[in-house]
């Protein structure tokens, strides 16, 4: 255990990937602070530059990508209550009052601290559980991880909020979606309708940059006009106040707690998690007025709990190779393409990966912290540099970035389509995450489920019979049906405001 | 009422989508339930995707959705479609500093009055970037310029 963390340390403190931490961590916060582009959109425009490095050097850079992002996020919203990331929407509440207080240098302080308490924390969690979980998935067979996979996708669908049928809508679009290619099974084309290109199967950046980065600038652009940031931010005012600090111990104490603990159940995500921390914080407050005026626990909680969760969220994935929100699935989609499955050897078989990766998330969460502060003058300076220099400018590193994937001039028409369809759903009020989820995960479904149900000799009952596979599917089957009872009491009561969720989990 | 209606549409062409791959589908062998041939999972999902994106339809039309009132705001969107699209044409046929050009240009059209020299900077602080950026540092082979086919 020991060994492989200092292995981890050694691994990560080679010059090269401590500069690509950095560089990750530095244009991951550059997009997640511009309007509507989140940490998924941000880790597939910078997809294709990773290709050219090393497998572990790339995953360094892609975390930082990440978290990066999801920083970024929690700065527009706070100075512009304009939440970049869906999980930086809880930040808003309490964040954006506080810079109209004039104290949005400790705002972006404790959240710059929270973050790293929460990253801390979820890293130990990851230190910790990844190995003993990963030599559970060793004991999994093809249908336990049907059914995980199932468990994963139906959690997406009910736990995040929204309409339970549009989620379902968009995952099985996202399954159907991924049986596009060759079938592994026996060699046979399905729908290609006589691409080449497709018989690879639908490329997975080109429609993520569509479903979000093409879709979110489109409809950014006109909402775009009024930004104006009349606080001034220096270093200087990031200082929080003695009382500040006392306060905001134990919320980010019980943040990373509740972080750590839902980033790691598949579907549940960083956006509830940070929901659940706020909630959590505004039921033991004393006085509960205060929230939503510019409380600091309101931050310091919410923040360490999406940041705990990001990193928790890399258990499911890495350990066996389940990801859990769509930003994972990205991320699982990067490891493969680098020559990486990800599953229960992955811990054995690339010691250097694992360990190495951990130890640049907690790297990258010590650049994020340092270089924050004196850098916070050149993000408000981003945020203020018009919209309209920017979004050209996105829009062609989208079309470099998918054409440079694999050259392929077919890619780029994928984004026309897709963005096409993403500016539709968003406009519907679907998600596009359960599809990326969907997607990613529907091939390794149909594999595992046309094995599982080959071993039963096609008898389903004795897959439900099996206890571990039967007792995860009846939980899938719980939750549809809970969330479905809700749908229906939702109906028959009067029409209640209902909150859309946007973007990735 | 305008958005009651476009709730319909988008539910609607869900259901044509999973309709159409369940046509398509029908040609792959299904296979059995013990041994399942590559149209199985094709044939459940779109059959799947149909019925949830007709439910979808009827609920659009019983139960209409007050909170979503945003109405499709065309222009930036063809503008930045086509865009793409012009991108994906032009790299091909010319390369990819006038691709540049084309996408740079073709997504200043989404707002009115943009004018065509922040334009035409903007192109060119791109082409220098991506060309440090991809050819220098990542050592990618990509055709800068290129005439024909």
């Amino acid at each position: 255990m020991f060994e492989n963390i200092l292995l981890g340390f050694a691994t990560a403190f080679t010059p090269i990937n401590l500069a690509y931490c950095f560089l990750g961590v530095f244009l991951g916060t550059f997009i997640g602070v511009l309007p509507g582009l989140g940490s998924l959109a941000a880790i597939s425009m910078l997809l294709p530059l990773t290709f050219y490095l090393e497998p572990t050097t790339a995953l360094i850079m892609l975390g930082g990508i990440y978290y990066g992002g999801e920083y970024g996020g929690s700065i527009a919203s706070i100075l512009l209550n304009l939440p970049g990331t869906p999980s930086a929407a809880v930040t808003c509440l309490d964040g954006n009052p506080m810079a109209k207080q004039g104290r949005a240098g400790v705002a972006l302080f404790i959240t710059a601290v929270a973050s790293f308490v929460g990253g801390s924390f979820g890293i130990v969690a990851l230190m910790g559980f990844g190995p003993a979980i990963a030599r559970l998935g060793l004991s999994f067979g093809p249908s336990d991880y049907f059914a995980l996979m199932l468990l994963g996708l139906v959690a997406a669908v009910t736990v995040g909020g929204g309409s339970v049928i549009k989620g379902l809508i968009m995952v099985v679009l996202g399954l159907l979606l991924g049986t596009v290619g060759t079938d592994v099974t026996s060699g046979d084309f399905r729908y290609t309708f006589g691409f080449l290109e497709l018989r690879d199967g639908v490329s997975l950046v080109g429609m993520a940059m569509g479903l979000f980065g093409v879709a979110e600038v489109v409809s950014s652009i006109r909402g775009a006009k009024t930004r104006r940031i009349t606080e001034k931010v220096t270093a200087r005012s990031m200082l929080p106040t003695r009382e500040d600090m006392r306060k905001t111990f134990g919320p980010m104490a019980r943040g990373s707690s509740i972080g750590g603990f839902l980033g790691a159940l598949p579907g549940a995500g960083t956006v509830i998690a940070a929901f659940l921390a706020y909630a959590t914080e505004v039921r033991l407050a004393k006085d509960k007025t205060r929230f939503g005026k510019g409380a600091i626990e309101g931050i310091a909680a919410p923040e360490s709990a999406n940041n705990a969760a990001a990193q928790t969220a890399f258990i499911p994935t890495l350990t066996i190779g389940i990801p859990g929100s769509a930003t994972m699935s990205i991320m699982l989609g990067a490891l493969m393409i680098h020559g990486i499955t990800p599953g229960p050897l992955l811990i054995t078989d690339h010691p250097t990966v694992f360990w190495g990766l951990i130890a640049s998330f907690w790297i990258g969460n010590l650049f994020l912290l340092v270089l924050n502060i004196p850098l916070i003058g050149l993000w408000v300076r981003v945020l203020q540099f018009p919209y309209k220099y920017i979004y050209p400018v996105v829009i062609a590193l989208i079309c470099i970035g998918v054409f440079s994937m694999r050259t392929s001039v077919f890619d780029v028409s994928l984004v026309v389509i897709f963005g096409a369809l993403g500016y539709l759903f968003q406009k519907a009020g679907y998600s596009p995450a359960p599809l990326i989820l969907g997607f990613v995960l529907g091939p390794m479904l149909e594999e595992n489920l046309r094995r599982g149900m080959l071993m039963a000799r096609g008898d389903p009952m004795r897959l439900v019979s099996d206890p571990i596979t039967g007792s995860i599917l009846a939980l899938s089957a719980i939750l549809l049906i809970w969330s479905f009872v809700g749908g229906i009491r939702n109906l028959l009561a009067t029409r209640r405001k209902a909150t859309r969720p946007l973007g990735e989990a | 009422m305008k958005t009651v209606s476009l709730r319909l549409v988008v539910a609607a062409l869900l259901a044509a989508i999973g309709l159409t791959a369940f046509i398509i589908g029908l040609n792959y062998d299904f296979g059995s339930a013990r041994r399942m041939g590559p149209g199985y999972f094709p044939i459940v999902l779109s059959a799947a995707l149909t019925l949830l994106a007709l439910a979808e339809c009827a609920s659009a039309i019983l139960k209409p959705d007050p909170t979503s009132a945003d109405t499709l705001v065309w222009r930036p969107l063809i503008a930045i479609l086509a865009a793409v699209a012009g991108f994906a044409v032009t790299i091909y046929l010319f390369g990819l500093i006038p691709a540049f050009f084309v996408v740079i240009g073709l997504s200043t059209l989404s707002e009115r009055g943009y004018g065509w020299k922040p334009a035409v900077i903007l192109s060119i602080i791109t082409c220098i970037g991506a060309w440090l950026l991809f050819s220098q540092l990542l050592g990618m082979a990509l055709p800068l310029f290129r005439l024909g086919f």
